[in-house]
């Protein structure tokens, strides 16, 4: 009947859990803004929706884990703003034409990357992280087991590390 | 990054926990923070990979699609099919494949007891229809699909600028995603979303259903009771098993009569099961029935054309 039942029930898990939740936020980089952080949490909870949730408490890690994320991206595009700014004084960025050029030769070599590893490694990677299927339901489909999927997936993330490294050495 | 990269074997495993928090099914959160406690360099690690990961990913989907990425590299039931078992048998359940042209006009499809029909939509959807299921597709509004009743397993081909949509008893539920299955029966509603998202009910009150989620309503206006499903059983049945998690005695009936085209009944319908498997379809429904006996821990006794259940160790009656 009372729609704040079910979002107290979401808040009072953070309280019993709160420490557990305040040691992941402090783990994940947060450091001494932990309680902000966490704070940050409690108003998100507030604003879902408010059905009853299966698993209260996956649910708040994987806000939490989410929080950070969103976090950590807007610092990134504040310095990034910021960086632009000052970049695009001494007028010595790439044209625009020449930038494309870049975008296009580097999206080559991703795909090429992928496509070396074998076509169910590729497979496995673009419906994971293009598609956002879960990992059981891409092992189902193509037929494998879970660890083969997570392994290809491994053999992915690790060839475009490597091939990041190569760019940003250029 | 002028940072000093870390250790190879910590990048290795920061690549992945990024694989494994990523995965919607992920629970080891007590895990990660240990890891992440153990060192503040792998919280680092992890940043970066999934930085690595997200650049990769950028590009791609900047990409323009690639006519046919990758072949299909394994026949796509070969999964539930028993070792070595019957596959005539079991594929002889997944009934008719229909494809609707365009310009014909809005038509019901509807399956007897115990067929199993699939349909391919103008956009490479696919529904599959359970037995005893009425659908009204109209080839004017391709994105749209009425189920009036029982059961349908849609894989639906996503396209954000032209969501999806199911109605069924004035509900509308928009596709975010992929797979997902919907039950109508009477009034009451059920939804189960395999891969993707679903929003149930559009609107201030929507609810946004991820993978394993469940939602039942009794009809338009009850309050949606949400829960959970393992995702690789939802809609299980489309492709000839059906899959039981601690199920009632109603839900197993109701399955297994839509799935065999023969009334399985019970007397006993709220009470709770404490069995989990997973029947395979294949063969006559009498096959079947011996199947679930064990399987289930109720006992079937022949019943004119169908079947009454009750529990195995119950009273006798």
């Amino acid at each position: 009947m009372n729609p704040g039942d079910d979002i107290s029930g979401l808040q009072r898990v953070i309280l019993n859990e709160r420490s557990r939740l305040l040691r992941f936020l402090a783990a994940r980089g947060v450091g001494d803004d932990a309680e902000d952080a966490l704070h940050d949490l409690w108003q998100r909870v507030a604003a879902a929706p408010t059905q009853p949730i299966a698993d209260p408490l996956s649910y708040l890690f994987r806000a939490a884990e989410n929080l950070v994320r969103d976090r950590r991206r807007s610092t990134v595009s504040r310095d990034r703003r910021h960086q632009d700014w000052h970049e695009t004084m001494p007028g010595e960025e790439a044209p625009t034409g020449e930038r494309a050029l870049i975008a296009r030769e580097r999206l080559r070599e991703v795909q090429a990357t992928l496509a070396a590893l074998g076509p169910r490694v590729e497979l496995v990677f673009r419906k994971c992280r293009l598609d956002g299927l879960g990992q059981a339901a891409i092992a189902r489909e193509l037929g494998v087991s879970l660890s083969s999927v997570e392994k290809d997936l491994q053999k992915a993330y690790r060839a475009l590390a490597q091939l990041r490294v190569k760019f940003d050495a250029e | 990054m002028a940072m000093s990269a870390p250790h190879p074997d910590i990048q290795e495993a920061a690549r992945l926990w990024a694989i494994r928090v990523q995965d919607p099914a992920f629970a080891d959160w007590d895990g990660f923070t240990q890891w992440l406690e153990a060192d503040p360099a792998h919280n680092a690690a992890y940043e970066t990979a999934l930085d690595d990961e997200a650049w990769a990913v950028d590009l791609l989907a900047a990409a323009p699609p690639v006519a046919a990425v990758a072949p299909e590299s394994q026949p796509r039931r070969s999964w539930w099919l028993p070792a070595g078992a019957a596959a005539a048998a079991a594929l002889a359940v997944i009934g008719g494949w229909a494809v609707l042209d365009r310009d014909a006009p809005a038509q019901q499809i509807a399956t007897a007891p115990g067929e199993h029909r699939t349909i391919e939509l103008a956009d490479g959807s696919t529904l599959a229809l359970n037995g005893g299921t009425r659908v009204t597709i109209d080839p004017d509004t391709p994105r749209q699909v009425v189920l009036e009743q029982g059961e349908a397993r849609f894989a639906v081909h996503h396209d954000a600028s032209d969501p999806f949509v199911v109605l069924s008893g004035g509900t509308r539920l928009v596709d975010a995603g992929t797979v997902f299955n919907v039950v109508r029966d009477g009034d009451a509603l059920e939804v189960a979303v395999a891969e993707g998202a679903v929003i149930y009910a559009p609107g201030p009150d929507e609810v946004r259903l991820a993978p394993g989620d469940t939602l039942k309503s009794a009809g338009k206006g009850a309050r949606p009771v949400l829960g959970k499903a393992n995702p690789q059983a939802i809609g299980s049945w489309a492709s000839g098993e059906l899959y039981f998690d601690k199920p009632t005695l109603d839900q197993v009936a109701r399955d297994l009569s839509r799935s065999l085209g023969r009334p399985v009944r019970t007397d006993r319908g709220g009470e709770r099961l404490a069995s989990t498997g997973t029947l395979i379809l294949g063969g006559t429904p009498e096959e079947v029935i011996a199947r679930a006996g064990p399987l289930l821990g109720v006992k079937f006794v022949a019943n004119g054309e169908g079947w009454t259940m009750s529990p195995a160790h119950g009273p006798p009656r």
